[in-house]
This record gives C-alpha cells, sequence and structure tokens, in this order.
C-alpha cells in the first residue's frame, strides 16, 4: 500500500482530571476517505485538533507524509498541508466570503489585500468542487450550509493534502448530506485524503473507503469499509451490544398548555430568526421539531420558555417552563458554581428552598444529591464545579435540574448531544415517561405540579430520526419558518425535501 | 462673531481636536483588534512628561515629540503585558496603568523637578504654516499653521483607514477583533497583533500627551492630561471605530471645548467650573443620542484565549 | 461563537485568593522599595517610616490609619459589589462626592434638628445621593447600550467640576475667603470614639461589611447578584432572574455605599465640603476590591493595607522626603501584581490536577458583552 498521509501513533492528551486521549491511533492513506468513529466523548474531536496543531499532545507522534508534524501550534500543520472544517465554523461573520477566505493568507502584492485575486481563485475552485458560493456577501446573513461550503472553501483554497471535516452532516439536511460526499469523493480522486469525524454509522459507511473507532480515548478498531458493517461498529464503538429503543406510541394529545401565535423573533445580530411561527402544546405530547442547526431553533426555544419577549405575535406559556438549551456550559450552568448553587438557579426562590430571603442551602443539597443519584452524574464531589464535569455529566445535571421542576411545559433543544448511548437512551424513556403523566423527577423537591398532570414537551434536534421516533406532531424549522410534516411525509426523506423546498422559496 | 473671533475659535478647535484625534485614532486600531486600553490616560500623561522632559533637554521640541511617544508606548507596553501577554482583565490593568501611569509621571516630575516646581517653561512645537493655503482668509491662519503633530492627525486617519480596510494587515487585524478563534484557526497570530496594536496606541497617545505639553501648554502639569484618554475612548465609540469617522468626532470635540472659552467671554455669569464639566457633559450626551445600532468589534475585551477549559 | 469566554467567577474555596494577595503585596513591596532606591531615597528608612507613621501608636493607629481605612472600605465594599454582579462601576469617586455634597447640604440646611434626626438623615441623603448620582450611567447602559466603564468615569470629572463650582458659588462658606463650606451642624457630625479621632463611621463600615459578605453567601438576593456577575446567559435561562433588575440593584446599592463613604467623611472627618475633599479614594476602592479578592470580609483586610500605605505615606514625605504621589503609583503595582499573581496561581492550577479556582477579580465578559449593545437577546439592555 502507498504511503500514509497521515499517521498518529498511540497519542495521548489530559485535560485535568479528564483523559480525553489515552491510546489513540490512526493510519490513513491518500486517495481515500477516512472515518473517524465514536460515541460522544471519545476523543474524536480531540484527536483532530492534535492533528491540525490546535493542541499539543502529551504523548505519542503525529506525521505527515512520513514527516514528523513540526511544533508550532495550526500554522506548522496548515503549512504541513492539514485543512481544518471545524464543526463550530472558524468564520468572522461581519467579514465577506472572500475577506474570510483571505484570512491569514499571504494573497496580496506587498501590504495591499488583493481581493480580486482570492475572487477569481474561488470562481475558479466553485467551478472545479461544485460548490456555489456569493464571495462578496458578508458571512452574517449566509444560511448554515453556506458557511460550511464557505468552510470548505477556505481550507481548499490553501490547497491541503489532508482535509479534516468534523461532523459536517450535523448542520445538512438529508439531500446536502448526499450533495456533499459526492464533493469528497471528487477530492479523494485527485489524491487527497479526507478525514471525516461522524457518529451516524449508516451516513459515514456510504462514504467511508477506511474505518478508524475510538472507544473512551483509545483506538479500538482501524478496519476497511468491506470488512465492517453497521452492528460490528456499533459494538466497536459502545463496547458491548445495544438493541434498539422500539419507537415511542404515540400519545392522546391532552389540554392546550401553550400557544404562540404569529410571533417574529429577531436574534442576536438583529436579523428575524424566525418569523409567524404559530404552535399549539398539549399537556401528554411531544412536539418534535426537526432541522438544522442554525434555523432559529435556539431563539424560538427561548421564546417558548418565556425567557425572550418576541418581536411580534403573541406568546401564552404556563406557569413553570423548563428549558434544557443546546449550549449547557454557555447557557444552562455556570461553569465556576458547585452543584447546589447551580440547582440553585433554578430552585433559589421556590418554598422548599427558601427561609424567609434566605437560600436553604441544606434543602438545596439534599435536592442536588437526589438529582446526582437519580440522573447518575459523574462528580469528582460534593464541592466540585460544574466546570470540573465532563461535558456528558455536565448535560445530565442540567436535565436533571430541569426535569426535577415539574414543569408544565418543557423546551428542549438537543438534549441528547453529548450523552453517550445508554445515557440517551435513559433520558430518552425519561422524556416518554413524563409524557405519559410518570413519576418524572417531581418528587425531587420543586413541588408543583401534581404528578398525574403531564407536561408537554417541545424536542428540537437535528437529528431526524430522534424526532421522527418520539415526536407525536412532527415540524420541521427551515431558515426561521415552522412547517408542519404532513403524516404522508413522516420519514426522514419526506423531511429533508420539506427543508430544501423551503430553502430554495 | 467678527472674523478674527472665528478664526481664533476655528484655530482653537483644531488645536484641542489633534490630542484627542491622535489618542482617539490609536485607540480605534486597539479596539478593532479587541483590546479597550482605558490605560490610554496614562500613556498620554507618560506622552506629555516625556516630551517635556525631551524638549527641555535636548531643547528641541521634536525630540520632545519622539521622547513623548516613547514614553507613550514604554506605558502601553506594561498595559500589553498584562492584558495581552498574561491575558488578564483589560479593564482592571487599564484602570492600573491609568493610576500608574499619573502617580508615575508626578513621581519622575517631582523627582526632576522638586514637589513645589515653579510653573516651567518648554520650548514649544512651532506653528507650521502650509504654504498657499495659510494665505487664505480666517481659514488659512487657523486650520492650515498648526504646529506638525496636527496635520499628523490628519493624515492618519485616512492612512489608517487605508490600512484597516485595504490591507492584508487590516484584515487579519479585524478579524482579531471580531473573532479571535476563527483568526487563531486560520493561521493568525492573535496576540502579536494585539500586542503591537497597543503598542501603536500607546505611540499616538504618547504624541498626543507631547502636543498637550508642547503645541498647548508649553508647560507640564500633574494631572494634565485631564481625562482625554477617557474622552478619548468615548469619541472612538461616536466614531464607530472608523479612522475618519473619528477624526471628525474629535473635531466636534475639539469645537465644543473651544466654544467652551468663547461661552466664558459672553456668558460672564456661567461659573467657570460648570464650564469645565461641560466636554463630560458633552461626551456624556452624544454618547446617549449617537450609538444607535453602531456595533463594537465583536470581541472587545474579550481574553484571548478563552479563560475556560472548553 | 467560538471565542464565547466563560469567565470564572466563583469564589475558589481553596486558598487561591488568600496566596495571590499575599504574594502580589510582597511583589510590590519589593518593586517600590526597588523604585525607592533608585530615586535615590533609603527603602529601610522609608518602609520604616511607613510603619511607624501607620502604627506608631494605638492613637495614630486609630486616628490616622483607621480613619483613612473607613471610607476605603465602603468605597471597596461599593466596587466590590459592582463586580460580582458584573457591573464596571469605575465611578465611585464620584458618587462619593455626590454622597459628600448631600451629607454636607442635610447638615447646613437644617441647623436646628436635634442629633437623632439630623445624622441619620444626613447618611440617608448621602446615600440616596450616591445611587441617583449611578443613574447617568445606569440610563445609557440601559437604554442606550452603552458600557458603564467610560460613563462612570466622565460622571467623576463630572463630580469633581461641580463641587468645585459649589464651593466657589452656592455652598462657599459665610466669609467667602476659602472655596469651602461652612462647617455642618455638630448634631450632623458622627460622634468620635475614644480620645482620638477616630469616629463611629469605622465600625459602622465594619458591620456593613460583614452584612454584604452574609448576604451575598445566603440570601437569594445576594444568590441571584453573583448567578448575574458569573454568567449573565445562564441566570437568564435560568427562568427564575431578572438579569436586567439584578443588575439594575446592584449598581444603584454600589452608588449607595460609596455616597455613603462621602457621607461618613464629610460628617466625621471634614465637617465641610472643599475640593480635592477625596485623595482618590473610589480609585483606591478598585485596588482595594481586588486585592480583596471581591470578598467583603477580606475588603476589611484590603482596605487596612491601603489605609495603612495612605497613612504611612505622609510620615515617608516627612521623614525620609518621598513625596506623597509615590503612593498611587504604588497602588497601581499593587493592583498589576495582584492581577499577575491571580494569572500565574490560576495558570499552575489549570494544568494541574483540581479544578481551576476563580480570578480574583471582574465582572464577567458576558455582562461587558451586553453593556456593549451587540442587541444579545438576553443582555438586560431592555430592563
Amino acid at each position: 500500500m502507498a504511503r500514509a498521509a497521515v499517521e498518529m501513533r498511540s497519542v495521548s492528551k489530559r485535560f485535568g482530571p479528564i483523559e480525553a486521549l489515552a491510546d489513540a491511533s490512526l493510519r490513513a492513506y491518500p486517495g481515500e476517505v477516512h472515518a473517524l468513529l465514536g460515541e460522544n466523548g471519545a476523543g474524536k474531536t480531540t484527536l483532530m485538533r492534535v492533528l491540525c496543531g490546535a493542541l499539543a499532545p502529551d504523548g505519542g507522534e503525529v506525521l505527515v507524509e512520513n514527516r514528523r508534524l513540526p511544533p508550532g501550534g495550526t500554522r506548522a500543520a496548515a503549512a504541513a498541508g492539514i485543512g481544518m472544517v471545524h464543526q463550530h465554523f472558524a468564520l468572522v461573520p461581519s467579514l465577506t466570503v472572500a475577506e474570510n477566505v483571505a484570512l491569514g493568507t499571504r494573497e496580496g502584492s506587498g501590504l495591499r489585500l488583493a481581493l480580486d485575486r482570492v475572487h477569481a481563485r474561488l470562481a475558479e475552485l466553485e467551478r472545479v468542487t461544485g460548490l456555489p458560493v456569493d464571495a462578496g456577501a458578508p458571512v452574517a446573513g449566509l444560511s448554515v450550509g453556506a458557511k460550511q461550503r464557505v468552510e470548505i472553501l477556505k481550507a481548499l483554497y490553501r490547497d491541503p493534502r489532508v482535509l479534516v471535516l468534523d461532523e459536517p452532516t450535523t448542520v445538512l439536511g438529508p439531500q446536502e448530506v448526499d450533495w456533499l460526499f459526492g464533493v469528497l469523493r471528487s477530492l479523494v480522486a485527485e489524491g487527497r485524503t479526507v478525514l471525516l469525524i461522524g457518529h451516524k454509522l449508516d451516513e459515514i459507511l456510504r462514504v467511508a473507503d477506511r474505518v478508524t473507532v475510538l472507544r473512551r480515548g483509545r483506538t479500538v478498531l482501524a478496519q476497511g469499509r468491506e470488512t465492517v458493517d453497521a452492528p460490528g461498529l456499533a459494538r466497536a464503538m459502545i463496547g458491548r451490544e445495544t438493541t434498539r429503543a422500539a419507537g415511542a406510541a404515540r400519545a392522546e394529545a391532552g389540554e392546550r398548555v401553550a400557544r404562540v401565535e404569529a410571533v417574529g423573533i429577531r436574534g442576536d445580530d438583529g436579523r428575524m430568526a424566525a418569523r409567524d411561527v404559530t404552535l399549539d402544546i398539549h399537556r401528554g405530547e411531544i412536539v418534535g421539531i426537526g432541522g438544522v442547526e442554525g434555523n432559529g431553533q435556539r431563539e424560538l426555544a427561548l421564546v417558548l420558555s418565556g425567557r425572550l419577549p418576541p418581536a411580534a405575535g403573541s406568546v401564552h406559556l404556563p406557569a413553570t417552563v423548563s428549558l434544557i438549551p443546546q449550549d449547557r456550559s454557555a447557557g444552562g450552568l455556570v461553569p465556576g458554581f458547585d452543584l447546589a448553587e447551580n440547582m440553585a438557579l433554578a430552585f433559589h426562590d421556590d418554598r422548599a428552598h427558601r427561609r424567609g430571603p434566605l437560600i436553604a442551602w441544606r434543602a438545596m443539597r439534599r435536592t442536588a444529591r437526589q438529582i446526582v443519584a437519580r440522573f447518575d452524574v459523574r462528580t469528582p464531589g460534593w464541592r466540585a464545579t460544574a466546570r470540573s464535569l465532563s461535558g456528558g455529566n455536565q448535560q445530565k445535571l442540567l436535565v436533571g435540574r430541569e426535569l426535577a421542576r415539574s414543569p408544565d411545559l418543557l423546551v428542549a433543544e438537543n438534549p441528547m448531544r453529548g450523552l453517550d448511548i445508554a445515557a440517551a437512551a435513559f433520558l430518552r424513556d425519561k422524556l416518554v415517561e413524563l409524557k405519559g403523566g410518570g413519576p418524572g423527577e417531581g418528587d425531587a423537591g420543586a413541588g408543583g405540579r401534581p404528578t398525574n398532570a403531564p407536561p408537554g414537551i417541545v424536542l428540537f434536534s437535528t437529528d431526524l430520526d430522534e424526532v421522527l421516533d418520539l415526536g407525536d406532531r412532527v415540524f420541521v424549522l427551515v431558515r426561521g419558518r415552522l412547517i408542519a410534516v404532513p403524516e404522508e411525509e413522516r420519514n426522514p426523506a419526506g423531511m429533508g425535501r420539506l427543508m430544501l423546498g423551503s430553502e430554495r422559496a | 462673531m467678527d472674523a478674527a473671533a472665528l478664526q481664533a475659535f476655528l484655530e482653537a478647535s483644531v488645536r484641542l481636536a489633534a490630542p484627542l484625534a491622535l489618542a482617539a485614532l490609536g485607540e480605534t486600531i486597539s479596539e478593532r483588534a479587541g483590546v479597550i486600553n482605558i490605560g490610554l490616560e496614562g500613556s498620554i500623561i507618560g506622552g506629555a512628561l516625556g516630551g517635556a522632559l525631551g524638549a527641555l533637554f535636548t531643547g528641541s521640541p521634536g525630540a520632545g515629540v519622539l521622547a513623548g511617544a516613547a514614553a507613550g508606548t514604554a506605558i502601553a507596553a506594561i498595559f500589553a503585558l498584562f492584558a495581552v501577554t498574561l491575558n488578564a482583565d483589560q479593564i482592571i490593568v487599564g484602570t492600573a496603568v491609568t493610576l500608574g501611569g499619573l502617580g508615575i509621571a508626578g513621581v519622575v516630575y517631582q523627582s526632576v523637578f522638586g514637589a513645589t516646581g515653579t510653573a516651567l517653561t518648554l520650548p514649544t512645537l512651532p506653528a507650521l504654516p502650509l504654504p498657499g493655503l495659510s494665505a487664505l482668509p480666517v481659514i488659512g491662519p487657523a486650520l492650515f499653521s498648526q504646529a506638525w503633530t496636527t496635520y499628523l492627525a490628519c493624515l492618519l486617519a485616512p492612512a489608517l483607514w487605508y490600512f484597516l480596510f485595504r490591507t492584508r494587515w487590516g484584515l487579519d487585524l479585524r478579524a482579531v477583533g471580531e473573532e479571535p478563534g476563527a483568526a487563531d484557526a486560520a493561521g493568525i497570530r492573535v496576540r502579536r497583533i494585539r500586542f503591537l496594536a497597543v503598542l501603536g496606541a500607546g505611540l499616538l497617545a504618547g504624541i498626543a500627551g507631547a502636543h498637550l505639553a508642547l503645541a498647548h501648554a508649553g508647560t507640564f502639569a500633574e494631572g494634565m492630561s485631564a481625562g482625554r484618554g477617557f474622552i478619548a475612548i468615548a469619541v472612538v465609540v461616536l466614531g464607530r471605530w472608523n479612522p475618519l469617522l473619528v477624526l471628525l468626532a474629535s473635531l466636534f470635540f475639539g469645537a465644543a471645548s473651544a466654544l467652551q472659552f468663547e461661552l466664558q467671554a459672553v456668558f460672564a455669569n456661567v461659573p467657570y467650573q460648570l464650564l469645565l464639566a461641560f466636554p463630560y457633559l458633552l461626551t456624556l450626551a452624544a454618547l446617549a443620542g449617537w450609538i444607535g445600532r453602531s456595533r463594537a468589534p465583536a470581541a472587545l475585551a474579550h481574553p484571548w484565549p478563552p479563560r475556560s477549559g472548553e | 461563537m467560538i471565542s464565547q469566554p466563560l469567565r470564572p467567577r466563583l469564589r475558589s474555596r481553596r486558598t487561591g485568593p488568600l496566596a495571590a494577595g499575599m504574594t502580589a503585596i510582597l511583589a510590590a513591596a519589593v518593586l517600590a522599595a526597588a523604585g525607592l532606591a533608585l530615586a535615590g531615597y533609603d527603602p529601610v528608612a522609608a518602609g520604616h517610616a511607613l510603619v511607624s507613621g501607620a502604627f506608631g501608636s494605638w492613637e495614630r493607629f486609630a486616628s490616622i490609619t483607621l480613619v483613612r481605612a473607613t471610607p476605603l472600605i465602603l468605597t471597596g465594599l461599593a466596587v466590590a459589589l459592582a463586580f460580582r454582579a458584573g457591573v464596571w462601576n469605575i465611578g465611585a469617586e464620584g458618587q462619593l462626592y455626590a454622597g459628600a455634597v448631600a451629607a454636607v447640604w442635610v447638615g447646613l440646611a437644617f441647623p436646628a434638628a436635634p442629633a437623632w434626626l439630623l445624622l441619620p438623615g444626613a447618611m440617608a441623603a448621602a446615600a440616596v445621593a450616591g445611587g441617583l448620582w449611578t443613574l447617568v450611567p445606569v440610563g445609557l447602559r440601559f437604554r442606550a447600550g452603552v458600557g458603564e466603564v467610560i460613563t462612570t468615569i466622565l460622571m467623576n470629572f463630572v463630580a469633581i467640576h461641580t463641587v468645585a463650582w459649589l464651593v466657589h458659588g452656592p455652598l462657599q462658606e459665610a466669609r467667602g475667603v476659602f472655596p469651602q463650606t461652612d462647617p455642618i451642624a455638630l448634631a450632623a457630625r458622627l460622634p468620635r470614639l475614644g480620645s482620638g479621632r477616630l469616629h463611629a463611621g469605622f465600625p459602622v463600615a465594619v458591620v456593613l461589611a460583614g452584612a454584604l459578605w452574609w448576604l451575598l453567601r445566603n440570601s437569594a438576593w445576594g444568590f441571584r447578584v453573583r448567578a448575574v456577575g458569573a454568567s449573565v446567559r445562564a441566570a437568564a435561562v435560568s427562568g427564575r432572574i431578572h438579569t436586567g433588575r439584578v443588575v439594575l440593584g446592584a449598581f444603584l446599592f454600589s452608588g449607595m455605599l460609596a455616597g455613603l463613604a462621602g457621607g461618613v467623611e464629610v460628617a466625621g472627618v471634614t465637617f465641610a465640603l472643599y475640593e480635592n475633599l477625596s485623595p482618590g479614594y473610589g480609585y483606591t476602592a478598585i485596588a482595594v476590591a481586588l486585592l480583596a479578592g471581591l470578598n467583603p470580609i477580606a475588603v476589611l483586610l484590603a482596605a487596612g493595607f491601603f489605609g495603612v500605605l495612605q497613612a504611612g505615606a505622609a510620615a515617608m514625605q516627612r521623614d525620609v522626603g518621598v513625596p506623597a504621589v509615590w503612593v498611587s503609583a504604588i497602588e497601581a503595582l499593587v493592583i498589576l501584581a495582584v492581577v499577575a499573581a491571580d494569572r500565574f496561581l490560576r495558570r499552575g492550577m489549570e494544568t494541574g490536577a483540581g479544578p481551576p479556582g476563580r480570578s480574583a477579580a471582574s465582572p464577567g465578559s458576558e455582562a461587558r458583552e451586553s453593556s456593549s449593545g451587540s442587541g444579545d437577546p438576553l443582555s438586560d439592555t431592555g430592563g
């Protein structure tokens, strides 16, 4: 076989108490799409950040075309031919596409910035790859899919030998995924190497030539596409057999618990993030809202939970609304607060947790302990700050807190993300149990709703399978518009068509 | 207002605008790179003292300006060392650098000239009439017969505009101030750019201070910066982080300050202490009315690298 | 989304801040000594003069050092509270002057009022005036989205010039000789403690420090302040905290504490208003609050430290000839040393095993994002 384009040998990396990589190895060859698989927290992104120079490994070595990757961070790695498309885009919103592409390049004569040359080369790249972009448009106004195209073009502009894509499909609809995979195939046909991080097996197996699986920071499998299948890979990722949960039973809706009517929402940047959204939510149902990230989910979740006033329309909400925001570390929890203090964010003013104007810290700690026990949150100790928990455990803590409020309405944005498979299954069961009026977590101390009246649940997810599995009624959110998915389109392809159709409109 | 008064008013407006413009243009660059330097006041007073000492010991006001620039840069370097290299909080470090700058300027001044110090007389920057233009009636002597530092401010505005919006370095610098993470991923050295931007701002603030001592007063007094560093930061906001608008905003403030003297003459019964408060009140009023939807660089005052382990 | 900074705000329960503070003081002392030596002074003699000036006798300690520390405690608490809430109140100096003006006005306007009414009335007026002085920055932050850093500083200049006008004009003493007011009524003065010049303002400040510490720790209000300061976003997302209201309350309360400092200074020390009443207490307060790691109890110690420094500075000038202006340079040195020690300690901890502690200082940057008018839907600018 040809010599490896990238070889990583026994790489290790710790973050404080957390061992992100223990013994991770990877070998990828020119002309192949190489998939890097693993559960959330397995170390995929960490390994790729080591490759692109953003992190220095504690041990092991990295070879690019048989030469050690020189120290010197991202610049050195880029010079060695590594290009990275980040999951969270590394774009400057206020700059144009061409300016973003030109960033950090030596494009221009002397000091002058030669944007015309950037435009010309971008047009050339567009032609070769078939990735359409408007080079003069500011990035801030682009759709998420277009931003990803910019990221890919930005990487290709530097003519990398190895292109790393971190979970690129989470921001794409099903049809766009096919199209991206076509582009990747044409890139490897030119002799480049594509490293593709993912966790959806069916998707990955459609495009990958070889597969490396990480589990808890170690490489547990490295094989060609032809010798692996989805169940085998799942076993390798999780370390044991899995059984797929049966589809949740569709529920009969109860009384209406919330209504938003003709709502328009202004986003951070002053643009309308969502417009003309009308939605009724009933007790005992899960409203599933699918869609590609960045189409107004965050803003709509904030409005549905009463955290943000809408710019237009009317909102009628029940007394207690729980919100599980997507960005737990910047939104749900305070990283520097300990467990009880993070619980107090939700409970500091309810009757069970205060004595007059004072907080009853003893009761608060008791509540924290119950939530930690019930949701199996692994903590280094009672005084531990939220920051010292792993991502998955932070998420469990947050979910536990929000369910413990005994809400009338629960709004959750990608709540399964960051959880390992067992925890995600546990949370899924909890949601199903909750809508059925089960015990929920109401006895954790918050009081309020009688346990037999189930809440209404709104579930936002970029994972269409999750929405289809759990949603009693299913919608897609596209560029801030909420579209009901009719019964005959209740499948990923159908939802994808709705998303694309509206995107063109 | 007769022609002579108008001429005096215009001349004073431009003269008073120059130090503000120099400091604010520098601050524009550093804020565009994501660093708010509240220590600007320290660099200005340092520049004033440096300018005074330099001019006094060499006898040349030009050398004084150089010394002032060096002093302003040195004080900014302290700020950059803490706020950029050590990644400490910009507001806190800036406050300390302003306090320290005022203190050290006092210490040095008193050790050189003694605590009682009779008023210092310095060689001043001569007015440099521009051939032709300065012969124009009224505006000629008012606008085109200024110290060279004033012309420097006027030339710098378009130059810095070109730098920011038409050069590679300018693009990199703006990216650092908007999304340092994206800039870093593109291989840009975020800290280096921020450090250099702060030094540049200190250099200009130092020249501004030297201009105060050598073109305005012809002397040095403790606290003579009189809050100009803070007003300059407000001017950057009013100028929407655009060097050309920043220059205009500085001229507006220069005119307002010059008006203060006119008002003193016209309304003899308005106590002059209240007139002294006028520039600050005007700044506050302008901030209240002006902002609208103008937007600061997104990463202004954000540390890099980000503080938490995420 | 990439540069989203997460600023640790919670007090580390380890020895972090204390260690940082001690290291900082030591480093600042060494540097200051080196500076003095460089300027041709004898640093040992200067240090001796400083210590004996501040601690020479109980009388001296109480009458000079503790009297100096009192306004520093109150303004230090003001700054600490604001910073804990994510509010950049750099305007304690102006708020102090506002309080001093109000207290003097009350003390002059009602000469016949009994002490039990006049003194509390003057103190209340001082606190209210300090709070009112924050209204312009508050309004600009909430209505126009202008950050309070610059506006509070500008208001300091406005306050100082206004006081200058008052003592030259409407409030000038009846004789009309000096730019100062007449002395306030005896009934408006704080009682002295013991035979020296130590006045009742000192125990009041100590009690307020304890109360603030206790409230921040145990009350729902204190928790909300800490939560908003630690993360505006998390506080808003919790759905239980009205962040705008919390910020507003903390800002006003901070201004009131600083205003009270002005009232206490007038009623306990100067008995009259004049220019340069404050030698920059409101700025030194920032150093006090930072050195204290924003902990109200530690503010007592930090204010004591700067009280010693200021009290000793006079002796240093008299005995060794070191100009008093050195003190402000040394104060800046202490702030920088605290910041540096904090950064180095945190670096050590970040690479070490434990979770990183909290920075010794500073309002969360989230607060600043919203104050810069970014239009963040969760910011409190609409409040």
